[in-house]
């Protein structure tokens, strides 16, 4: 039988002298349980997500084919330096450029526009984010689907109602002027909610004396929106800009439900054109060294601006 | 902190160790020339068994199951056919991707005639040259259909090299068809390019809301680019010097020069606004709802126009018959048209009772009596005496049009690098004609860009860019 007064003065000790709960294994150490539960999903992201790249990066010095076989001769940087000169990859860096500036911009702007008219109605604003969700969980390949059908200048709907008020036909998806900007705005229709959404929690989260205090100060709308919607809500919008920009950056489903990449090669994005030397010519190797040296840029890129990101935090 | 640094130093260190053993490997068995079949089918199985097959979604892949599973059970039923399908966009991947990772679902590939040459190079699928001498009557074949769906090297076109190997069976013969509205420009079909396209633009002019043509445009598959070789054959012109190896300068010449010019200039203009996207399915969209005088289409695609459910031009077949005429393509400096239709092979991965099966399966669809029955259910055939029985001839009223093209057919290239060929003729010829590229400039940049394709064999470092 236990001392109660030994108990009571000496509560910590006790309680780490407790021995192993029954059942428990002497040999299983917390450490070698920690091992234990962790190695499942250690093993997965390295067989899924680490060893491919790795893979990948070996490949990418290589000349070797996924069909043709045969054994992998390296060439060293002759990929690197064949994408990084070839006329035909600036050209689709440029198109992937004007898409994801185009894109995110509008985006932002809208879904933004939208989260501020929603923060402010006070009924019916679960059922209005809700419905402005909806885009978002539909998949990007029954998106272009559609979209598809909707812009089809001889057959859709658009140009019908252009139609029914006396405009033109436009060729959305066949003139190099249009179907650029269509890519644009279907991605736009989709990936607003996600921007808006970000906003909406960033708005939500807006502490409302400041509102109050601003009042009594007879600050106007404008003022306020300026000096406390927009400085707080910013670094969590420039995230949500992040996150677009780099899935903007590699886009391809849109591309190749609704452009396949024309007129021409007009709409080709980047990742369009690494499908198209990976799995038309199967030229594995350069197709490996395209992929590296587009992970390189994203991550260049997101670091320069979670540096910015940070320097805003800090001022 | 000690310990988790020290396991993810184990980690990466057997990472990095799996990676060179891996890389240290190479490919297992990458071989340069396709395995031989037997000559003889080997014993087959009794068990229940279901040979796959893998093609594009269209009407004759949903025949073909049909037709196998109703017929070939007859002989052997403990078999199953299953035709499996994917978009015409996704054709040539999905059956590469399998052959690259040396494991098929599929163990009768439709290859398209030009893709031969890779899966040959490539040693994915069975040389059935032996096969083909013990067992199959090559000569009730016209030469070139024998050669133009299972051989490699390319025949020159219209023969065939009998001392090549034999990769292949014919499964459907193709071309395309003329299809004209009798009730807009007459029952008579133009007899030359030049009177289609006058009689295009008066259909045109005197039928507002109908367009003068309709023709594949989209940049995907080969569709635009098998526009383009049609009217370049058509206007006296060549893809390429074969022996040489030669584009440049060749498909670029005065006469494919006209031929882009007669495309870009005067045929596009008669077209539908925004049919720059246009492949099969659109065209005949065009046709069934009376949007399109004279079109061009794959015979094999070419039955559903015929259905009054998908028509807006007769509540029966025979007064949709009453406005829809079919016929060869008109003629103007050659009267060349385009070889289309597929081959059947054996995927070299399949289990060997499979492809002792698939085998049988091959001669058994090459019998006489069973092409015809093939024409009867929609098919087209390739051996001469089922072009020309009444079972074909009477089942569609394209199909003469099919007898009567067999000998003025013309292929692509059926090399290996052909995806990428047909890429740069497609994305070029698209650009030509939705106005993104002067149709001077695609056509010297095809020439320019595929002739680069053809040298770079052998370039070490950057290739497919």
């Amino acid at each position: 039988m236990s001392d109660p007064v030994s108990l009571t003065d000496h509560p910590v000790q006790e309680a780490s002298a407790t021995p192993p709960a029954p059942g428990r294994s002497r040999h299983l150490s917390d450490r070698w349980l920690t091992v234990a539960f962790i190695s499942p999903a250690l093993l997965l992201l390295l067989a899924m997500s680490v060893f491919p790249l790795l893979w990948a990066l070996y490949l990418s010095f290589t000349d070797y084919s996924a069909t043709r076989g045969g054994p992998a001769t390296f060439v060293w940087f002759e990929n690197f330096t064949a994408i990084l000169t070839s006329a035909q990859v600036h050209m689709r860096a440029f198109t992937t450029l004007l898409y994801v500036v185009g894109a995110v911009t509008l985006q932002t702007v809208l879904g933004f526009s939208i989260a501020y008219l929603i923060s402010r109605r006070v009924r019916g604003r679960g059922v209005l984010t809700t419905l402005f969700l909806v885009p978002m969980m539909l998949s990007p390949v029954v998106v272009g689907l559609f979209w598809r059908f909707m812009l089809d200048a001889q057959f859709g709907v658009i140009n019908s109602m252009l139609g029914s008020i006396g405009l033109g036909q436009v060729e959305w998806l066949t003139k190099q002027n249009t179907a650029l900007i269509s890519l644009i705005v279907v991605d736009t229709w989709q990936w607003t909610p996600f921007i808006m959404l970000i906003a909406l929690a960033g708005l939500t989260a807006v502490p409302k004396y400041l509102y109050e205090a601003a009042s009594i100060d007879r600050a106007s709308e404008w003022f306020r929106f300026r000096t406390i919607t927009l400085p707080l809500v910013w670094p969590l919008l420039l995230i949500a800009v992040l996150f677009r920009a780099i899935e903007a950056f590699r886009l391809f489903d849109l591309v190749y439900i609704l452009t396949s990449g024309g007129p021409g090669v007009s709409t080709e994005t980047l990742s369009f054109h690494v499908y198209k030397v990976a799995f038309l010519g199967f030229n594995t190797g350069t197709a490996s060294a395209y992929g590296i040296l587009m992970v390189l840029i994203v991550i260049v890129l997101a670091q320069l601006y979670m540096r910015y990101l940070n320097k805003l935090k800090e001022d | 902190m000690r310990y988790p640094r020290r396991i993810g130093q184990l980690a990466a260190a057997a990472l990095l160790v799996a990676t060179s053993l891996t890389a240290c490997g190479g490919d297992d068995g990458a071989n340069a020339n396709a395995p031989k079949a037997p000559a003889d089918i080997p014993e087959l199985t009794k068990d229940p068994l279901t040979l796959s097959f893998i093609w594009f979604d269209w009407p004759p892949a949903k025949a073909l199951e049909a037709f196998a599973n109703a017929e070939y059970t007859k002989e052997r039923s403990n078999v199953t056919i299953k035709v499996n399908v994917v978009p015409n966009a996704n054709w040539h991947d999905a059956m590469f991707t399998q052959f690259a990772a040396h494991k098929t679902d599929f163990d009768i590939p439709i290859l398209d005639s030009q893709h031969i040459g890779e899966a040959v190079t490539n040693g994915n699928i069975l040389d059935i040259t032996d096969f083909v001498k013990k067992n199959i009557d090559v000569n009730a074949y016209n030469p070139y259909l024998l050669a133009a769906y299972g051989q490699f090297p390319q025949a020159e076109t219209g023969q065939r090299d009998e001392n090549a190997s034999l990769y292949g069976l014919p499964l459907l013969g193709d071309t395309w068809t003329m299809i004209y509205r009798k009730d807009l420009i007459g029952d008579t079909p133009p007899a030359t390019w030049d009177e289609m396209i006058a009689a295009a633009q008066k259909c045109q002019t005197e039928n507002p809301g109908v367009s003068g043509l309709a023709f594949h445009q989209a940049n995907g598959s080969d569709a635009a680019a098998v526009t383009y070789n049609t009217v370049n054959g058509v206007y006296g012109g060549n893809l390429w010097d074969s022996k040489a190896r030669k584009i440049e300068g060749v498909i670029n010449d005065a006469a494919g020069q006209e031929a882009m010019d007669v495309l870009v200039n005067k045929m596009k203009p008669l077209t539908a606004a925004g049919s720059g996207n246009w492949f099969i399915d659109e065209v005949n969209a065009a046709v069934a709802q009376g949007k399109a005088c004279i079109a061009f289409n794959w015979i094999a695609a070419s039955g559903g126009l015929l259905d009054p459910e998908q028509s807006t031009l007769g509540k029966t077949r025979d007064e949709i018959l009453g406005k829809l005429g079919f016929a060869t393509l008109p003629k103007q400096k050659t009267d060349l048209v385009p070889l289309g239709g597929m081959g059947m092979h054996v995927s070299a991965y399949s289990s060997p009772e499979k492809q002792a099966e698939a085998l049988n399966f091959m001669k058994w669809f090459e019998q006489a009596d069973i092409q015809k029955k093939w024409a009867a259910a929609g098919g087209v055939p390739a051996r001469t005496d089922a072009l020309s029985s009444p079972e074909f001839l009477n089942a569609g009223p394209f199909n003469k049009v099919y007898a009567d093209s067999v000998s003025r057919m013309r292929d692509m290239w059926n090399v290996p690098e052909y995806a990428r060929l047909i890429d740069i003729e497609n994305t070029n010829v698209n650009a030509a004609l939705n106005g993104a590229k002067p149709p001077k400039d695609a056509l010297n940049d095809i020439a320019k860009e595929q002739q680069a394709v053809l040298d770079s064999a052998g370039k070490k470092g950057g290739g497919g860019l």
